[in-house]
């Protein structure tokens, strides 16, 4: 079953916990979707809350009809909307589907937010993990590859290099602390 | 953290652990801070990969949701409630029995009305005509002059008269109009 899918079953059940990890999963996600539309980081933040407390309390109606995030992207971008209603500001003319809600950043749109520093740092983030990336070992920087850039899951990754699944899981692991790392130094962030 | 600890958040940004590894999961990120930080870091490096967000805005908003929702129902015991309340205004099993009765009953009853009221009465409703047919050699004495029938027949006198008296029981319930009102009795009678 789909994680998503089993924490959301959780959180029916009365499990506050299980919506915690949804939110630590998707929050970094939904606060970058919103700041595109109130263009203030403090403001997405609250917004972004909001967003979260509503789909805690529709949880009940959601039955797994589309992916959990899409369901989640659509509550934050109506959530977004209003909030610019109530202030009497216009949302963005664009609107995006949320089946694309995974590319919408793409929208040029949405990216006006972005300063000149947010936009430099993005980019050398991208190129610390591209570095470290090639820094690792051929097999697990494929599997990191695999899972991350085309999406594959443990099952058919494994199939794919002919290796049992706890190994892919285990290079998966090993390649993603080391990005972690890596990042971390970027950020100046010490252990 | 050990090895095996990191192991198990990194599989879950990937969505992969289901069941009691699952269970594991969460009791780690619900007991020890380190972990949460950890999930975090790793989901943000997923993030990045994927141009899902700012790597360099690293926020934590479970706090601040949790403390909003801390206080709220769950919905399994608004479940819960919802059944109770179900419970208490629930009618017993008798009711329904009794209310079955009655159904069978009124169907009943409501076909006995029906089939009174779909008699070809036209056959039993006197007529000039078939009064003139049935007794050549005694004169008429019928609606003409008459708000009832006048029929030869004790026999047909007498059903007729049960018809009647039957209609007139059910029509007032079932709001048909009285036909005994058109066709009754002569003053005196």
């Amino acid at each position: 079953m789909n994680v998503d899918l089993e924490l959301v079953q959780r959180v029916q059940a009365g499990d506050k916990k299980a919506f915690d990890v949804l939110i630590l999963k998707y929050q970094q996600r939904i606060v970058h979707v919103i700041t595109g539309f109130v263009h203030d980081p403090v403001e997405a933040l609250d917004v972004a809350q909001e967003a979260f407390i509503k789909a805690y309390r529709a949880i009940p109606n959601f039955r797994g009809d589309s992916a959990f995030y899409t369901w989640l992207y659509r509550i934050a971008i109506n959530t977004a909307k209003n909030h610019l209603t109530s202030r009497a500001r216009r949302p963005p003319a664009v609107d995006v589907d949320a089946m694309d809600a995974t590319n919408f950043y793409d929208a040029p749109e949405l990216k006006e937010f972005e300063t000149p520093e947010s936009s430099l740092m993005s980019d050398e983030l991208k190129q610390t993990i591209h570095q470290a990336i090639q820094d690792l070992p051929e097999d697990t920087a494929t599997a990191i590859k695999l899972r991350e850039l085309e999406g594959m899951s443990y099952e058919e990754i494994a199939q794919a290099m002919e290796c049992p699944i706890g190994t892919v899981r285990s290079r998966i692991f090993r390649a993603r602390d080391a990005i972690d790392k890596q990042i971390q130094e970027t950020m100046g962030e010490g252990e | 953290m050990t090895v095996n600890q990191n192991e198990l958040l990194s599989a879950l940004v990937d969505g992969e652990l289901t069941g009691r590894e699952l269970d594991d999961a969460l009791h780690l990120l619900d007991t020890n801070e380190q972990a949460r930080m950890q999930l975090q870091r790793y989901q943000r490096g997923s993030d990045v990969m994927h141009e899902h967000g700012l790597a360099h805005h690293q926020i934590d908003l479970t706090g601040r949701i949790s403390a909003v929702i801390e206080d709220e129902e769950t919905y399994s015991s608004i479940t819960e409630a919802n059944k109770n309340t179900a419970q208490i205004i629930a009618f017993p099993k008798q009711f329904w029995k009794q209310a079955a009765s009655l159904a069978v009953a009124a169907s009943i009853g409501a076909l006995a009305v029906v089939g009174v009221m779909t008699q070809p009465q036209n056959q039993l409703v006197p007529t000039a005509q078939m009064a003139s047919v049935e007794v050549e050699t005694t004169p008429m004495v019928v609606a003409q002059t008459g708000k009832r029938w006048t029929v030869q027949e004790q026999e047909v006198e007498e059903r007729l008269n049960n018809y009647l008296v039957d209609h007139n029981e059910y029509a007032g319930a079932s709001g048909v109009f009285s036909y005994a009102r058109v066709v009754s009795y002569d003053m005196g009678q």
